[in-house]
């Protein structure tokens, strides 16, 4: 019985034996292919990085995909009432009344903050300036005993499930508790900045609330919201001198397919308070703008490729034209040319491969050294994997520029004539 | 009876340099199964061309190739490639063997067809058997660079009968070698018509012309059968 395995593996086969008997000129072909190959790669993991980057910050600020977002001003008093108490206890909606709020000593205004918009650069009259402008290389002296201006954020529910805070530091405010007295505060990073650099005694202090008495706050954690200003989060339930105001920002964050959307929408229909949530699709907005980017990357790269592949193809026609005989040979016993060209475009398919498994190894060695030197203390570089996406690409180029650099040598291949090779 | 092959007023035209030479006017022939035959003639008397159209490494211009009494002389590339793996094995001056193979290896390699390769062990034991029919079975493992030319050729022979051909078509096998691993090269193709295979031999040795069962003279392109002393 005559079982023959199949032809594609035949020409594998006799590929790699080509390949391990011209070790060197694999060699040369990998060495003019790599940049390419590499250049594929970087150009890839590149743009899926600065993708999850930039998302991801999107995602903070913006919300989740997919996430309804209805922004409500200067309506009745009684409209914030109606919102708090349509969606306070529900998961798939969360209300934020955004108020100005002074955190710091009683009866002095907050720090400016610096040109840059950060507290980072703030400057302050007084003593603590002149300490700066002694010398310019003098460390800014940080002013002490004043207050900082954040945006209170005092929201009915965990708002992480529409915008994924990131943990810096502390923790969380937990929901569905008793409220505590002292109401629990988190701060973003800006505000932790602030905080950290003034050292300002905590009481706090609405702009706009009726109570004047300050409250005195305890700081629990510190998160990553992508804001640039200071922020704050706070259970509304625990902000007890907290009352109405005419001038409160509220923001509704709603799941995609809830009923308490309709709820709102009728009930606040009713007091003449428009209420008309957009939808968050910054992915796909972003993605249309960030494959440009990369396409032109790409081209770019795909031109450097094309270098290299000239390089394979200059090669495999060296190594055709060395090897006549042995294709004249393998046609004379029988082998067809279909089998024979498959042999040739077989070993620069494998060259390509081998290339292409080289520059992904690299590139995500290269990946690792960098965030082993920089990543310290930055969670999105510490956390910053090589991008399965890459290694696509580079497999993908690799095996493109196998075909490409194989083709014309392998049909050189299987038109050599035997007659004329063979004849004594 | 058909006759294993039958060649039919073959003509050939070849382009030269300047111009068209016709090599073959009209080769009539009659091959046997296991009959063994000479073809002498002047070099360049187109002995390669009449061989490379045998086997069907080239066409002829005019005339009829019956093989088994089927016409093959208009094959297409595709059927023609799986008739050379399946019915012919060929014997050249030199020897063709891949320098980068075991003699193994360039046996094996003959086993490569249209559809793949038979599987291991069945391959294994073919180029064995073939290896050890020409006497070289202890060399299996060694590379052509290690090899004398004697036994170069008989790696190539192997190679050839390796698929047990029904034609064995040699173009001056013995060439190359000295006049006594000549011989026995002769004594190892004639081996394989005791097994029912025909031997088409170019040669310009008279003695191996001579222990061949016919010799046909090439010449100004006719083949003409001697008739014996
Ligand atoms: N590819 C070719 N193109 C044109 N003429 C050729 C070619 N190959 C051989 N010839 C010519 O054909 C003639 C016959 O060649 P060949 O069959 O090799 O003769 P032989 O094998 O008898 O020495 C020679 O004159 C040779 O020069
Ligand atoms: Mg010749």
């Amino acid at each position: 019985m005559r079982r023959f395995s199949g032809r594609n593996r035949s020409a594998l086969i006799i590929g790699l034996q080509g390949i391990r008997a011209r070790k060197l000129r694999t060699l040369l072909s990998m060495v003019s292919l790599f940049l390419g190959i590499l250049a594929v790669v970087a150009v890839q993991a590149g743009a899926s990085i600065a993708e999850r980057a930039l998302l991801a910050d999107i995602e903070l600020t913006a919300g989740f995909d997919g996430t309804r977002v209805a922004d409500l001003y200067g309506g009745p008093p009684e409209s914030v009432d109606i919102v708090v108490d349509t969606v306070t206890g529900r998961a798939d909606a969360v209300a934020l009344v955004q108020v100005q709020a002074t955190i710091g000593e009683a009866g002095v205004s907050p720090i400016q903050m610096g040109p840059s918009g950060s507290y980072e650069d703030a400057k302050t009259e007084g003593p603590a300036d002149y300490c700066n402008t002694m010398t310019e290389a003098a460390p800014v002296c940080p002013p002490i005993g004043k207050a900082i201006s954040v945006q209170l954020n005092a929201v009915t529910g965990d708002v992480r499930t529409f915008r994924p805070y990131r943990h810096v530091s502390g923790e969380w405010l937990t929901f569905g508790t008793v409220p505590a007295m002292a109401p629990r505060i988190v701060l973003n990073k800006e505000a932790a900045v602030a905080f950290g650099l003034y050292q300002v005694p905590a009481a706090m202090r609405i702009d706009g609330a009726v109570a004047t008495n300050s409250i005195t706050p305890q700081f629990i954690g510190v998160v990553d919201d992508g804001q640039g200003w200071p922020q704050a989060y706070v259970r509304m339930d625990e902000l007890t001198a907290w009352t109405t105001t005419a001038n409160a920002g509220m923001q509704v964050l709603l799941a995609g397919q809830t009923p308490v959307e309709q709820v709102l929408t009728s009930k606040l229909r009713a007091k003449n308070v428009p209420f008309d949530p957009y939808e968050v699709q910054s992915r796909e907005d972003f993605k249309e703008q960030i494959s440009l980017m990369r396409l032109l990357f790409l081209g770019l790269s795909g031109f450097v490729l094309l270098i290299g592949v000239a390089g394979v193809l200059n090669v495999g026609l060296a190594t055709v034209g060395e090897r006549v005989e042995e294709f004249a040979l393998r046609r004379a016993v029988g082998t067809p040319r279909a089998l024979l060209a498959g042999i040739v475009l077989a070993e620069t398919l494998l060259t390509g491969l081998l290339t292409a498994a080289a520059a992904i190894g690299f590139a995500a060695g290269a990946l690792k050294v960098a965030v082993l030197v920089m990543g310290d203390g930055d969670p999105f570089l510490a956390g910053l994997e090589f991008p399965w996406q890459a290694a696509v690409a580079g497999i993908v180029a690799g095996l493109i520029a196998g075909v490409l650099g194989g083709f014309v040598p392998a049909i050189r291949a299987a038109r050599i004539p035997i007659a004329t090779v063979m004849r004594a | 009876m058909t006759a294993l092959i039958e060649l039919n007023g073959i003509t050939k035209t070849l382009k030269g340099q300047e111009q068209r030479r016709t090599i073959l006017h009209g080769v009539d022939l009659r091959v046997e199964a296991g009959e063994s035959l000479a073809i002498v003639g002047r070099s360049g008397s187109g002995k390669s061309t009449l061989l490379s159209i045998l086997g069907l490494f080239d066409r002829p211009d005019q005339g009829s190739y019956l093989l088994d009494g089927q016409e093959i002389g208009k094959l297409a590339e595709r059927r023609a490639a799986k008739l050379r793996s399946s019915h012919f094995g060929f014997v050249f001056q030199r020897f063709f063997l891949l320098k980068h193979l075991s003699a193994a290896q360039n046996v094996a390699m003959a086993l490569v067809n249209g559809q793949g390769w038979l599987p291991r062990r069945e391959r294994r034991r073919r180029v064995l058997a073939a290896l050890d029919q020409v006497g070289i079975a202890h060399l299996a493992k060694n590379r052509p660079a290690k090899m004398s030319g004697g036994e170069q050729q008989r790696v190539a022979i192997a190679r050839a009968l390796v698929r047990e051909p029904r034609i064995l078509l040699a173009d001056e096998p013995t060439g190359a070698l000295d006049t006594e691993t000549g011989t026995s090269v002769i004594e190892t193709l004639l081996g394989a018509t005791t097994r029912g295979c025909a031997l088409v031999l170019v040669t310009h040795d008279r003695d191996h012309a001579a222990r061949m069962g016919r010799i046909h003279d090439l010449t100004d392109g006719v083949l003409t059968q001697r008739v014996r002393a």
